[in-house]
C-alpha cells in the first residue's frame, strides 16, 4: 500500500513522461550496470570453468574451489597453503595502507595552506599547477617515473654524478618505483577532499585559538584535525581503493617480485582464460578493501554520506 | 476580461500524517470577489492555497472552481494562477518572457507573446523594462512582474501568497491599494492570504479568520472588526481590551457580564452568539482601545470604567493611554490627536464610558497570543 | 617574527619539493622526446630532434587507439550525464528513510575497484546474452560481446556517479518554487523540465560532460577488461610501455601536456577576461584604450602567457620540418666508436700489465684478486669483448630486459636499425 503511495506520488509530482524517463535511467543504472553485474561475478567466482560444451550441464554446480584456490593453491589435500598467492594479497594490502598514510602525510600541509589561503592569483595557480598532472593519463605519468627510476634514468645518472653510488640502483627491482608512483597517482584525490574541508572551517575559531596561547601542533591536533576529519576520510578511503585496485602502475613500475593482486586477476583473465578463478580473486579484492574501509570509517565515526566532492 | 468565477471548499479536511492542517474548511467564495484568509503563521492557510491551486488533494471534501469538481487535476491544468510569497520569477529569462510564459507553453509565436507582454507591462506601468532580467528590478517592480505573468494565463481564479510581505511599509502601503484596483479593472476572484489584518481589512471583500487549521469566521471586514464571533478573532484583527467574567442577565441582544475586576458591564451580545449564551456562562467581553471615551458622566454605571493613568504614548494620529483598573486590570484607550499637548497626568483616576454598541460580549475561548 | 619566517621558510621548501615531485617527473618525460636516443632519457643528451614526432605520426596503433578513444568517450558521456542527471534528480525527490541507502548504492560505483567494474561488465552481459537465447555469431550475442557497448557501460557505471555529484551540488541551488510556478502557468513537467530546470543545469551539464569524457579518455582499469578486440589510446600506451619503449610515448605526452597547459590558460584567461567586464560593467575598473595589446589581453597576464606560448610552438613546429638532427647523430656515433676504441685500448694495457705481473708472481693459489674490471674471475674481460659491445657501451646492464613480458623484445624488433646509430640501446 505504501509502496504503491510513493510511486503514484512521484508520478504525480514528475508527470508520466519525466517520471518513467527518471525512473528508466535510474533503473537501467542500478540494476544493469551495478548490482546484476556484481551478482553474476559472484556467481561466476562460484562454479567451476568449464569448457562451453560443458556449461549447464551436470558438471556446472556451485564449488568453493575457486576461492580455495587463493588459500591452498592446487595443492586438493588442503596441507599446503598458496603462500605466492596470498603473499601477494597481503602485500597489495598493506603496501596501498602504506601509501595511504604517506599521502595523508604529504597532502595535509598543502590542503592546510590552500584551504586557509585566501584566493589570491598565487592559490590560483598552485590549484592549476596540481590539476594539470591529473590530465595526463596515468599510463603516461607512470612511464615518466619509469624513465626517472630506470637504470639508465634520471635519478641514478644523477646519483652517479654526485658520486653517491657507483653503480645503478635498481629501483624498480627494489619497488621504490612501484611506491613512488602510486603516492604520485592518487595526489589529487587526496588533496581535494582534505582541501575542500579544510577551506570550509571557519578562520576565526583558529585566530580564537592562537589568541588564547595555543601552540601550532595543538591547534591542529583539536581544531583543524576534527574539522577535517570527514575529508581526510574520504580522500583516504579513495586512495586505498585506488591504490589497491591500481593495475597500471604495478604493471609499468613493479619488477618481477612486486606482482599487485589486480595483476594476478589480470593473469587469471588473459593469460590462463579461467574467468571464474579471476572472478573469485577480484571478488576477494572487493569485499577485504570494503571492509577495511568500513571499519575505518567506523572507528573514525564517518558516515557514507560524507564522502563526496 | 475574464467574469467572476466562483470557489468553494465543501468540508475540506487537509491531514499530513496525524497532523490536521485544516479542519472541515466550508468556504464559498463569490466569483470576481477578493477574498482574503487571514491568521498567525501555521494556521493553514498556505495549506489552503496550496489545495485551491492543485498542488495539494485534500484529504477529505472537495475544491471546486466554477462549479467543478477540482480533484484529481493537477496545478497546470486548473484555472488558477499562484502569485508565490518569494514570487519565483525565473531568473534566467527576460521579464518579457517571464510575463508571456503561460503563451510559451500553449506554443505562441515569440511575436505573439512578445506583444502581450508588452501590453501587461502597460499596465504595471513597467513599459520598456521588458528585456532585462528579474535580478535587475526593485521588489516592488518584481512584485507587479509577478502579477503580470499570473493575469497573462487568464486564470478564473488568482492565488496571492502573503505577496506583500517582503516590502518595506510605504511599498506595502501602495501595493494594497495598486492590488485592489486591479481586482476590481480585471475582473477575476482574487484569494489572498495574509497574517497582517491591515492588508485583510482595507483590499478585501470578505475575510476568513483562521487559527490553528480551523475558520472562525467569514464575514467582510467591517464585521469582522466590529462584530468578531470568537475571542480570537476579536483580539487577532486590531487591538481590543478583554475584559473577563461570568454572565449576570440577558436581555434579547444585551447582557450585563460580571466580571472579574472591573465590576459589573453592560454590553451588546456578538450576533452569532444571540440566543446562545446562557445566564453564569464563562464570558469575555471586548471593547476597543478608540471605543472608550473621557467625557462627561453619563451616570450609568454599568458603561463606565474607573482605572488610574499609568502611562502615555504620542502614536501621532493619536495618543494611547495605558490605565489600572481595580485588582491591577490593565486597559488601553486610544484618544485621536487633534492638537492636544497630552491627555492625562500619571496617576490620575479617569472614568471611561463606552456606548454599549462598541462593547462585545461572547462566549469565553482562546485569545490570539500575542 | 623569527618563527614566522622560519615558517615560510619551510613551507617553501615543502611546496618546491611537493610541486617538483608532482611536475618533475613530466618535464623530465617531455625532454626525453627531444632527445635522439633510442631509449627515453635525459643524460646523456645525444642530439635534439623532433623524428619521435614523426615515429609518433606514423604510429596507426596509436592512431586507431586515439579513434576509439574518442568514440567511447562520446558515448560515455552521453551515458553517464544522463544518468547521473537522473539520479541526482530522483535523490531530491526520494523519501528521507530511503535517502542515504539510495546515495550509498549510487555512489559505491565510484569505490570499487576499476578491474571489478570491468570483470563484472564483461561477465553480466556475456551471461545476459545467454539468458535471453542469443546464439553465438547473432546480433544480440555480438553486441553484448562488442567491446565498444561494453566499455560504454563498464565506464558510465561509475562516471555517472561523478556526474551525479557534480549535478547534486548545483541542484541544492534550485528553488523548487520555480517548477511548480512553472506548472502553475500550465506547462507539463516535461516543458518545465525543458524550460526551467535544463536552462539552470545547463554550467553543470557542461562541466560534468568535460569531466566525464576526460575520465573516459584516460581510463584504464576497467577498459582493460572490457575493450575485447578493440583498442583505447591507454591500452595502446599500455601495450607498448610495457613491451617496447621508444620516445614516440614520450612526444605524445609532451603533445598532451601542451594541450592540457594551452587549455587551462584558454579557461583562465577566459575568466579572467569575464571577470573584467563584470567589473567594467560594475563601474570597478576603467576600460583602457590606446594600449597597444589588444583589449583581451590587457590586464590579462594568462592571455599574454598564451599567445607567447602559441607563438613558441608555431615557431617550434616550423622549424620542425626543415631541422635535421643527422648531422649531430653522425657526431655522436663517431665519438662513440672513438670511445670503444680508447676503451678497447686500455684494456689491453691492463691485460698487458696483468700477464707482466702474473709472470713475475706465478699463479695465484689463493684465488683471484679482485679485479677492477669486472666480476667473476673468469669472465673478467670475457664479457668486454662480447659481440653485442662494438654497438652498445660496455658498462650498462639492460634491466629493462627482464621486464616479465618484454623478453627478447625489449630491443629486439624495435630498436635493431636504430641501435647501430645510437650510442644509447637498451
Amino acid at each position: 500500500m505504501k509502496k504503491k503511495m510513493i510511486f503514484s506520488e512521484f508520478f504525480r509530482n514528475n508527470g508520466v513522461v519525466m517520471g518513467s524517463l527518471l525512473m528508466g535511467l535510474v533503473g537501467f543504472w542500478l540494476i544493469f550496470l551495478v548490482i546484476l553485474p556484481q551478482l553474476s561475478m559472484l556467481d561466476y567466482s562460484f562454479r567451476f570453468n568449464l569448457p562451453p560444451s560443458e556449461v549447464g550441464g551436470p558438471k556446472d554446480v556451485y564449488t568453493l574451489s575457486n576461492y580455495q584456490h587463493l588459500i591452498y593453491g592446487s595443492d586438493k589435500t588442503h596441507q599446503t597453503y598458496n603462500t605466492v598467492d596470498l603473499m601477494v594479497f597481503v602485500r597489495t594490502i598493506i603496501a596501498a595502507m602504506a601509501v595511504t598514510i604517506f599521502n595523508i602525510f604529504l597532502c595535509y600541509p598543502l590542503a592546510y595552506f590552500l584551504g586557509q589561503s585566501k584566493g589570491s592569483g598565487f592559490v590560483r595557480l598552485l590549484v592549476v599547477l596540481l590539476i594539470i598532472p591529473y590530465w595526463i593519463n596515468e599510463i603516461l605519468r607512470a612511464f615518466a617515473l619509469r624513465i626517472i627510476f630506470g637504470d639508465s634514468g634520471l635519478l641514478n645518472e644523477a646519483l652517479m654524478f654526485l658520486h653517491l653510488t657507483k653503480e645503478p640502483i635498481d629501483f624498480i627491482r627494489q619497488d621504490i618505483a612501484l611506491y613512488a608512483g602510486l603516492g604520485y597517482a592518487y595526489i589529487l584525490l587526496m588533496l581535494f577532499p582534505m582541501y575542500n574541508v579544510i577551506e570550509s572551517l571557519d578562520r576565526n575559531q583558529i585566530e580564537a585559538a592562537r589568541d588564547m596561547g595555543a601552540s601550532w601542533p595543538r591547534i591542529h591536533r583539536r581544531i583543524v584535525i576534527p574539522h577535517a576529519k570527514p575529508g581526510i576520510v574520504s580522500g583516504a578511503t579513495m586512495v586505498f581503493m585506488l591504490s589497491a585496485g591500481a593495475l597500471a602502475a604495478p604493471q609499468i613500475l613493479g619488477g618481477p617480485s612486486s606482482l599487485w593482486f589486480t595483476q594476478l586477476v589480470y593473469q587469471w583473465f588473459f593469460n590462463s582464460l579461467n574467468w571464474h578463478q579471476g572472478a573469485a580473486y577480484a571478488i576477494v579484492l572487493l569485499v577485504s578493501t570494503i571492509i577495511i574501509v568500513l571499519t575505518v570509517m567506523r572507528i573514525f565515526k564517518v558516515n557514507m554520506g560524507d564522502i563526496g566532492k | 476580461m475574464n467574469s467572476g468565477v466562483a470557489v468553494d471548499l465543501e468540508n475540506v479536511w487537509i491531514k499530513f500524517g496525524d497532523f490536521v492542517a485544516v479542519r472541515e474548511a466550508n468556504v464559498h467564495i463569490n466569483g470576481g470577489e477578493f477574498f482574503s484568509f487571514l491568521g498567525p503563521s501555521g494556521c493553514g492557510k498556505t495549506t489552503i492555497l496550496r489545495a485551491v491551486s492543485g498542488f495539494l488533494e485534500p484529504s477529505d471534501g472537495r475544491v471546486l472552481i466554477g462549479g467543478n469538481d477540482m480533484a484529481g487535476i493537477g496545478p497546470n491544468k486548473r484555472p488558477t494562477a499562484l502569485i508565490f510569497q518569494n514570487l519565483a520569477l525565473f531568473p534566467l529569462m527576460k521579464v518579457w518572457e517571464n510575463i508571456s510564459f503561460s503563451m510559451e507553453v500553449t506554443g505562441a509565436s515569440a511575436a505573439e507573446r512578445r506583444k502581450r507582454a508588452d501590453e501587461l507591462l502597460d499596465m504595471i506601468a513597467l513599459d520598456g523594462q521588458g528585456d532585462k532580467l528579474p535580478s535587475e528590478l526593485s521588489g516592488g517592480q518584481k512584485q507587479r512582474v509577478a502579477i503580470a505573468r499570473a493575469l497573462c494565463a487568464n486564470p478564473d481564479v488568482l492565488l496571492l501568497d502573503e505577496p506583500l510581505s517582503a516590502l518595506d511599509l510605504k511599498l506595502r502601503q501602495h501595493m494594497r491599494t495598486e492590488l485592489r484596483e486591479i481586482q476590481q479593472r480585471v475582473g477575476i476572484t482574487f484569494i489572498y492570504i495574509t497574517h497582517d489584518q491591515g492588508e485583510a481589512l482595507t483590499m478585501s471583500d470578505s475575510v476568513a479568520v483562521m487559527k490553528a487549521g480551523v475558520i472562525d469566521q467569514i464575514d467582510t471586514g467591517h464585521n469582522v472588526y466590529d462584530n468578531p464571533s470568537t475571542p480570537f478573532v476579536a483580539s487577532f484583527v486590531g487591538e481590543n481590551n478583554v475584559f473577563r467574567g461570568k454572565i449576570k442577565s440577558i436581555s434579547g441582544e444585551q447582557a450585563i457580564i460580571s466580571t472579574n475586576r472591573s465590576g459589573d458591564l453592560l454590553a451588546r451580545v456578538t450576533p452569532t452568539q444571540v440566543g446562545k449564551l446562557g445566564v453564569g456562562d464563562d464570558a469575555m467581553m471586548f471593547i476597543r482601545p478608540e471605543a472608550l471615551e473621557l467625557g462627561a458622566d453619563t451616570g450609568n454605571d454599568k458603561t463606565t470604567i474607573s482605572a488610574n493613568v499609568v502611562n502615555e504614548e504620542f502614536e501621532g494620529n493619536s495618543f494611547s493611554v495605558f490605565l489600572e483598573g481595580d485588582g491591577g486590570k490593565l486597559i488601553k484607550m486610544a484618544v485621536p490627536n487633534v492638537g492636544q499637548d497630552h491627555i492625562s497626568d500619571k496617576g490620575v483616576n479617569l472614568s471611561l464610558h463606552y456606548d454599549v454598541n462598541n462593547a462585545i460580549v461572547m462566549p469565553a475561548g482562546e485569545l490570539a497570543s500575542e | 617574527m623569527n618563527s614566522k619566517s622560519l615558517i615560510r621558510i619551510a613551507l617553501g621548501v615543502y611546496l618546491i619539493i611537493f610541486f617538483s615531485y608532482l611536475l618533475g617527473p613530466l618535464v623530465v618525460m617531455s625532454l626525453t622526446a627531444f632527445n635522439s636516443s633510442g631509449f627515453p632519457s635525459v643524460s646523456p643528451w645525444a642530439c635534439f630532434t623532433y623524428e619521435w614526432f614523426n615515429v609518433l605520426w606514423n604510429d596507426s596503433a596509436i592512431r586507431e587507439g586515439i579513434f576509439y578513444s574518442v568514440i567511447i568517450g562520446l558515448g560515455t558521456v552521453a551515458l553517464s550525464v544522463s544518468m547521473g542527471l537522473a539520479a541526482s534528480i530522483v535523490l531530491t525527490q526520494v523519501w528521507a528513510k530511503f535517502r542515504s541507502t539510495y546515495y550509498t548504492l549510487i555512489i559505491a560505483p565510484i569505490l570499487v575497484p576499476g578491474v571489478v567494474l570491468g570483470i563484472s561488465t564483461l561477465v553480466f552481459w556475456d551471461r545476459f546474452g545467454k539468458f535471453l537465447g542469443a546464439g553465438d555469431g547473432s546480433m544480440l550475442s555480438n553486441l553484448f560481446h562488442n567491446g565498444i557497448f561494453l566499455t560504454i557501460l563498464g565506464q558510465s557505471s561509475f562516471i555517472a556517479s561523478y556526474a551525479m555529484l557534480v549535478f547534486v551540488a548545483r541542484l541544492q541551488r534550485f528553488d523548487p518554487g520555480l517548477t511548480e510556478a512553472a506548472l502553475d502557468l500550465g506547462a507539463t513537467h516535461t516543458q518545465a523540465f525543458r524550460k526551467i530546470l535544463l536552462p539552470f543545469m545547463r554550467p553543470a551539464i557542461a562541466s560534468a560532460s568535460v569531466l566525464a569524457f576526460l575520465a573516459s579518455f584516460e581510463n584504464y582499469n576497467t577498459t582493460t577488461f572490457t575493450i575485447v578486440d578493440y583498442k583505447t589510446l591507454t591500452t595502446v600506451l599500455a601495450q607498448k610501455v610495457r613491451l617496447g619503449i621508444n620516445p614516440s610515448i614520450s612526444a605524445l605526452a609532451f603533445i598532451i601536456i601542451t594541450l592540457t597547459v594551452f587549455a587551462a590558460l584558454a579557461f583562465e584567461a577566459y575568466r579572467r577576461n569575464q571577470a573584467r567586464q563584470e567589473a567594467v560593467k560594475q563601474g570597478k575598473a576603467k576600460v583602457k584604450s590606446g594600449g597597444i595589446l589588444p583589449s583581451f589581453m590587457t590586464g590579462n597576464p594568462a592571455a599574454i602567457v598564451f599567445v607567447l606560448l602559441a607563438f613558441v610552438a608555431i615557431v617550434m613546429i616550423g622549424t620542425a620540418q626543415k631541422y635535421s638532427p643527422e648531422q649531430c647523430k653522425i657526431q655522436v656515433r663517431e665519438a662513440k666508436q672513438a670511445e670503444i676504441q680508447r676503451r678497447i685500448k686500455e684494456l689491453q694495457e691492463q691485460r698487458l700489465i696483468k700477464s707482466q705481473s702474473e709472470a713475475r708472481q706465478g699463479p695465484d693459489i689463493f684465488g683471484a684478486p679482485e679485479e677492477d674490471t669486472g666480476g667473476k674471475p673468469s669472465g673478467a674481460f670475457g664479457g668486454v669483448f662480447a659481440p653485442g659491445n662494438l654497438s652498445d657501451d660496455g658498462d650498462t646492464q639492460e634491466p629493462e630486459a627482464e621486464k616479465p613480458s618484454g623478453g627478447s623484445g625489449a630491443f629486439g624488433g624495435v630498436f635493431a636499425p636504430t641501435n647501430l646509430d645510437n650510442g644509447e640501446g637498451n
